[in-house]
């Protein structure tokens, strides 16, 4: 009697773990998965999902490396997929599927000490592709320009490339950061510095906010400004199971909510 | 102290090591031990044989792969575009100086008429840039068409073998279903550069109206901007080079295996991740390698060298136990925590020193990126100096001593003996202590990706010494900076492949220079 007692509890105890167990890795996307991914996964935890999360974020096209060998279940991605990267996962036999989560916007920000606020698009696109390479140019102190952008295998860098600057290649000058922090910090103790960020990032000590042609990222008017862009969440194939119980709770009211305090749009307020 | 007798092993040693009849496998235990001892000194050289191995499966396909790009490249009109493209950079720079100049004008009248000046250059070069631009949209679009019927071409070539080596007939039908569906048109090139030829005409007749107005503005221009003044005439003869290139570019010149190497060993840009085109070139990388560990050797030579002579020769036996023990100590520090030391520390440091007034005689000063080669090579310097000290301590260490004795007897002091006498006969077990920090230096990772301020860009040595406080990339930082990122195969992968094969041919070189080195003036053993 006591033996079956005992192999009773000890199957509960394997089944109740493995269920435990069952583990989310999500992929990609610095942007996403800095923040904003990890609070959502914090509250879905909260709200009863018994599931545990693995985040790691090096850029978005990790998302898709990742999805097509099959070592995440969730990519995010700050930009939509290339067509290459798609062929890549459908040659592994992964049909990607393509969910938006949030809005972005994109937010250049220079050194609190820099009398410069307003920039036109043309001028930022002259910035970042080198034309520009002096603060007098653009009807600042004279100085020279310190340009900081994310690395290549970030969404943010590509999605700037085509949103800013036309599809043109960074200037030789510019300097490649890891990270969305990394760009504030470097902003933030150089007083000739710029750099672009997630809306999210944009109160970093040291930092202010450029308007572009007198537009302020603004959540209540996402559509009007210069450089907004949504964001998405991949998944191979049409997620099930705790993968689509965590990608309902994204969308939910409460994740909305979540959303919005991370510094990102909710679908529904834009 | 007496060597240890061999006679007086431990209780247990003694068991193992004695002459024993007993035998395993037709061995006693010694020659078992012997085997072993060996069998692991010989899984050394194999695991390094496998890394070249693989280092080398993975780097070799590079070469194709990259000449392929490059055929495109050259096929799809991109190239034509490029041609183009640089006296339009060019004219960017020029105006760039005009506006600069119009912003440090004193009076309006200058502002108003180098402020029309620039609108003239930037009009003028309305129609080419036009062109330009439509051409390199239709150029993007020819090599889309190619890459994706590379990809889909790959691919089928995939499924196609997978089906002929299956036995199952269902999948078999399947795969081939599949490879069919798969199968693209190749893109006719003729067809579509077509629509780039047609508008070459148009093309430099643009361009060699643009040089005429350009030549009349220049005149007009105010003596503020003498510069600009006279870079007119030289831009205005590249424009004409640039014209002369577009009339006799081919698209069906072949594009040749030294081509591709050469763009690679030789090129000037790494720009990965293009929405135009892929190029890699490993010089601004392999620079910003060899400048930083310059400045770490400059730094780490002269201490660790010092702190050598000094321990070996005249440190009481006290200061020894001290000094030995803290500089192997700096060893067992992370370098990712050295890596958060140089952005929080070290960076604002030299930034805060290098505005002060007094200082400002020195090239660079004051700094504005915190983040840059002589902070990278301050910590790298930081890191070599243990092995330095240590390596060069054992080159003082096994100087004869007859040779001292010797000196000594001939009334020589102290100094003199250190400097004429043991220095010089270590000095090449010393220089191959430097060479092996150099090697330690140019391996390492953390700490040139967190603080060498990562810029892919030859620095400017027009600064003279000043280039040491701009910021660089590395080879070993491109590395673990882009290999996360990239899809296994691909021309990205394999380009960072050779620029790992790169690295090891220099450490390995490094290692064998100082190895000749230190052999070569070997002392007669006393």
């Amino acid at each position: 009697m006591m033996k079956r007692i005992l192999t009773i509890a000890l199957l509960t105890l394997v089944t109740v773990s493995a269920e435990a167990q069952s583990t989310l890795r999500i992929r990609g996307s610095d942007t996403l998965g800095a923040k904003l991914i990890p609070s959502l996964a914090e509250s879905f935890k909260k709200t009863g999902g018994k599931v545990s999360f693995d985040i790691a974020a090096e850029g978005s096209s990790t998302a898709f490396t990742n999805l097509a060998a099959g070592t995440a279940e969730i990519g995010m991605s700050s930009r939509k997929v290339k067509a290459d990267e798609r062929t890549l996962c459908r040659s592994k036999g992964v049909a990607l599927n393509e969910i938006e989560v949030a809005w972005d916007m994109i937010t250049i920000v220079v050194n609190a000490k820099n009398s410069v606020s307003d920039l036109s698009k043309k001028q930022i696109m002259q910035i970042f592709a080198g034309d520009i390479t002096d603060w007098s140019e653009v009807g600042g102190p004279s100085g020279p320009i310190s340009v900081y952008t994310r690395n290549t295998s970030s969404g943010t860098y590509k999605d700037f490339m085509t949103m800013a600057m036309k599809g043109r290649e960074y200037g030789k000058n510019s300097q490649k950061m890891a990270g969305n922090e990394q760009i504030a910090a470097e902003v933030g103790s150089n007083p000739n510095g710029i750099g672009y960020v997630g809306y999210a990032y944009a109160g970093a000590k040291g930092t202010k906010i450029v308007t572009i042609d007198g537009k302020a990222p603004n959540p209540a008017a996402v559509k009007s400004y210069p450089l907004s862009r949504p964001t998405f969440l991949y998944t191979a194939g049409e997620p099930a199971g705790n993968t689509k119980a965590f990608i309902d709770f994204c969308l939910s009211p409460a994740g909305e909510a979540i959303i919005s305090k991370a510094g990102f749009v909710a679908l529904s307020a834009k | 102290m007496p060597p240890a007798s061999p006679t007086t092993p431990g209780p247990f040693g003694s068991k193992l090591l004695r002459k024993s009849s007993r035998s395993m496998l037709g061995m006693d235990p010694q020659k078992i031990i012997k085997t072993f001892f060996g069998a692991n000194s010989g899984i050394t050289i194999v695991v390094l044989v496998l890394i070249m191995v693989f280092l080398l499966r993975e780097g070799a396909g590079f070469l194709s792969t990259y000449h392929h790009e490059l055929e495109v490249y050259r096929k799809a009109g991109l190239e034509f575009c490029d041609i183009a493209d640089t006296p339009l950079k060019q004219q960017q720079q020029l105006t760039s100086a005009l506006r600069r100049a119009k912003a440090s004008a004193a009076s309006d009248e200058a502002k108003r008429a180098l402020g029309d000046a620039e609108e003239a250059f930037e009009t003028a070069i309305e129609p080419a840039d036009e062109i330009v631009s439509e051409l390199k949209t239709h150029a993007t679009e020819t090599k889309e068409l190619a890459n994706e019927f590379h990809t889909l071409e790959v691919g089928r070539l995939q499924l196609l073998a997978a089906a002929y080596s299956t036995s199952d007939p269902t999948r078999k039908a399947d795969l081939l279903k599949e490879a069919e569906l798969s199968k693209v048109d190749a893109p006719n090139y003729e067809e579509r550069i077509a629509a780039v030829i047609d508008r070459r005409e148009e093309l430099a007749k643009a361009l060699t109206d643009y040089t005429t107005v350009l030549g009349t503005a220049a005149v007009a221009l105010p003596d503020a901007v003498a510069d600009v003044k006279t870079a007119v005439p030289a831009h205005i003869a590249e424009v004409h080079a640039a014209v002369k290139k577009l009339e006799t570019w081919s698209w069906q010149e072949p594009v040749s295996f030294f081509t591709a190497a050469r763009s690679f060993f030789f090129g000037t840009g790494w720009i990965t991740n293009s929405s135009w085109q892929d190029f890699y070139g490993v010089v601004p990388l392999l620079t910003g390698s060899l400048l930083i560990s310059l400045v770490a050797l400059l730094i780490a030579t002269p201490i660790s060298v010092s702190a050598a002579i000094y321990t070996n020769q005249f440190a009481s036996d006290q200061e020894k136990e001290i000094i030995k023990p803290v500089i192997e100590f700096i060893q067992a520090i992370p370098s990712v925590v050295l890596g958060f030391i140089g952005i929080a520390v070290v960076g604002d440091l030299i930034k805060g020193v290098s505005q002060w007034e007094i200082l400002s005689w020195i090239p660079g000063f004051p700094i504005q990126e915190r983040l840059n080669i002589f902070n990278a090579g301050f910590l790298l310097a930081f890191m070599a100096v243990p092995t330095m000290f240590s390596l060069a301590e054992d080159a003082l260490n096994n100087v004869p001593r007859a040779y001292s004795e010797a000196s000594d007897a001939l009334g020589a002091t102290k100094l003199q003996t250190v400097f004429r006498v043991i220095v010089p006969a270590a000095i090449s077990g010393i220089l191959a202590a430097i060479l092996l920090g150099l090697g330690r230096v140019i391996g390492e990772t953390m700490v040139v990706l967190l603080v060498a301020g990562n810029r892919i860009a030859i620095p400017d040595f027009g600064d003279g010494l000043g280039v040491i406080f701009q910021p660089a990339h590395t080879l070993t930082g491109i590395i673990a900076q882009e290999l996360g990122e990239v899809s296994r195969g691909s021309s990205h992968w394999q380009a960072l492949f050779m620029v790992g094969i790169l690295l090891f041919v220099i450490s390995l070189s490094v290692n064998w220079c100082a190895r000749t080195i230190a052999k070569r003036f070997e002392h007669p053993k006393a």
